[in-house]
């Protein structure tokens, strides 16, 4: 971890009121260049808002996003991802129905053509889907295989080679670990890490304190919409994380 | 003692069997259209004729090119229940400019494009209301009539003249025809076929087909990889009402006479079709061969149903046979996809 980089992001005061609910009463949280930053808070606490803003799902009521030094407009998903940020999201990961070639380059396509006809490079996509996924260490059965056949690891897997595949710099992960079982959850926290050791910085989001004691280099703890606080791993204990999370003690 | 059980095997022919109807989603409705047509050669009188055939056909060609249509929008999650409807306003467009003399040119483009832009108002308000478009369509269905009803003041228009346009696209096809007496193949067969295949390709060969299945199978994820949902929507119901305007043409040119009620309950036939044909109802899966499969099928059911004029059930109770297709196949459809 190098704390005297400019940070990947810096998010400042930021508000976000839905009609007369604030969500989120400015909050700050920063990511700073390979580092697996947590954002845990319980549920409800504002976390997928806070995320959501960053990935251009909404738009902040009020606040400032910086991204590697400079001010930046993320008015939709299209816009974070051209700043590298790649986000895994829980339930929005992939489309079950579609193959895991077809998911892994949903949106941004392989395409070739012949004037006005325009066709996908089905074959060379399949290729690309097996050889980084095997990069990265997920050996999938085969790339046209449905994603509704995969487990929930491995569709976290899948989903997190895509994103390392399209050159993150800033890799999210919500909720990676919480329908997982205990072995799956093992492989998943191994890909964050590795994700790390390729240079990314990681923002992983979670109530689980267990999962993320064991991957992260700094909290971010919010509760009800408010910054709890920022602290780095060797501050805190298990126990720490899990009051604070709770409001059992406050900061 | 401890005796291990004995490991069941699957046999080695099952297995590749039963992965190719789990995966293929069009196998499933092939071997039942194959299936009820052995049943029909069997049983029926005089089904096994080129005659009956060719009826069997060119009776699939009208609802099978709006089950085009509307196995997009299946395929993409969205209902288009007003298809039925923009079959006769296609209808009244194409005879306004073709009979007693105008230009079929403008009239073929008024009856593909006017539906169109139709459907995609059906698209529009879905996007912009966020009512489920089974509802907005049930409306939009009526209102569309309605206005029909108004423009042509409920006249019939129906015409004498054999254009060549109407020769062009639904004229006996005497190729095929010369070979048995009786025999009525139609252009409009090649018209489907042509439209089938260049659907088939856009939807599995183009990235825009798989942003179809994306945002049926799963809208979240697929904005969140940056596909346009609500224009992959809206484009859906721009070629469903398109395709239900050039199904309109055919019609015309097939049957020389349009009037309000024309096509009512057709996207229901054409729904039935894509479903038949493994399409699910919501959303995510399906296939462009399927439904022509499906329309095929029940094409088939209604010839041998009528040609076994059974006292029970006679031509007009043949909707009962239907009914029952549509749930056996789906049953079928679904355990065929549990499996493998």
């Amino acid at each position: 971890m190098d704390t005297s980089d400019t940070p990947v992001v810096f998010m400042q005061n930021i508000v976000k009121r839905f009609g007369t609910v604030t969500a989120l009463d400015g909050v700050d949280f920063t990511v700073h260049p390979r580092e697996v930053a947590a954002l845990v808070g319980d549920n409800g606490a504002g976390k997928s808002t806070l995320i959501k803003i960053l990935t251009g799902v909404h738009t902040p009521t009020g606040g400032q996003i910086y991204f590697e030094g400079s001010p930046v407009q993320i008015r939709s998903p299209q816009d974070a991802r051209a700043l590298g940020i790649e986000t895994v999201y829980q339930d929005l990961a992939l489309v079950d129905l579609m193959s895991i070639t077809r998911n892994f380059f949903l949106g941004r396509e392989l395409v070739g053509g012949i004037g006005l006809i325009r066709f996908l490079k089905l074959r060379r996509m399949d290729e690309q889907t097996r050889t980084s996924l095997s990069d990265i260490g997920i050996e999938v059965r085969a790339p046209t295989e449905k994603v509704e056949k995969l487990s929930g690891g491995e569709r976290q897997s899948i989903a997190i080679g895509r994103a390392l595949h399209f050159g993150a710099k800033l890799l999210i992960l919500d909720e990676p670990t919480s329908a997982l079982s205990v072995g799956e959850t093992r492989k998943v926290l191994n890909y964050t890490l590795n994700a790390k050791e390729r240079g990314l910085s990681v923002i992983f989001i979670t109530h689980n304190i267990h999962h993320v004691y064991m991957v992260a280099d700094r909290y971010t703890i919010i509760r009800h919409g408010k910054l709890v606080g920022n602290y780095l791993k060797s501050e805190l204990t298990e126990t720490d994380i899990a009051d604070l999370i709770t409001g059992v003690r406050e900061s | 003692m401890e005796i291990s059980a004995p490991v069941r095997r699957t046999t080695s022919w099952s297995l590749p069997l039963r992965r190719a109807l789990a995966d293929s989603p069009i196998l499933g409705p092939l071997l039942t259209l194959i299936v009820i047509f052995v049943l029909c050669s069997t049983f029926v009188p005089n089904f096994l004729t080129l005659r009956s055939i060719s009826g069997i056909i060119s009776a699939a060609t009208l609802t099978g090119t709006m089950a085009i249509g509307v196995t997009l929008l299946m395929i993409g999650g969205e209902f288009d229940l007003s298809v039925g409807a923009l079959v006769a306003v296609a209808g009244y467009l194409y005879a306004f400019n073709t009979v007693d003399g105008g230009s079929p040119g403008i009239g073929l483009i008024l009856a593909i494009g006017i539906p169109a832009a139709l459907g995609a108002l059906n698209g529009l308000i879905l996007i912009v209301t966020r009512i489920p478009s089974f509802i907005i369509t049930l409306g939009t269905r009526s209102i569309y009539r309605g206005l029909l009803w108004v423009l042509s003041t409920g006249a019939l228009v129906q015409t004498l003249e054999d254009l060549p346009i109407y020769q062009l696209f639904n004229g006996r096809l005497e190729v095929l025809n010369q070979f048995a007496e009786g025999a009525n193949f139609r252009t409009a067969i090649l018209w489907l076929l042509g439209l089938v295949i260049v659907f088939q390709w856009i939807l599995v060969r183009t990235d825009f087909g798989g942003h179809v299945f994306a945002v049926g199978g799963n809208p979240g994820a697929a904005k969140a990889q940056g596909v346009n949902v609500k224009l992959v929507k809206l484009m859906t119901f721009a070629i469903g009402g398109a395709l239900a305007g050039f199904s309109g043409v055919l019609l015309f040119s097939q049957f020389k006479s349009v009037r309000v009620t024309t096509g009512a309950g057709m996207e229901l036939s054409a729904i039935a079709a894509a479903v038949v044909g493994g399409t699910l109802l919501s959303g995510g899966s399906g296939s462009i061969w399927g439904s022509l499969i499906g329309v095929l099928l029940i094409s088939t059911l209604r010839t041998g149903v009528v040609l076994l004029d059974l006292p029970f059930i006679p031509a007009d109770n043949f909707e009962a046979v239907v009914g029952a297709t549509i749930v056996g196949a789906t049953i079928l459809n679904k355990w065929l996809r549990s499996r493998g």
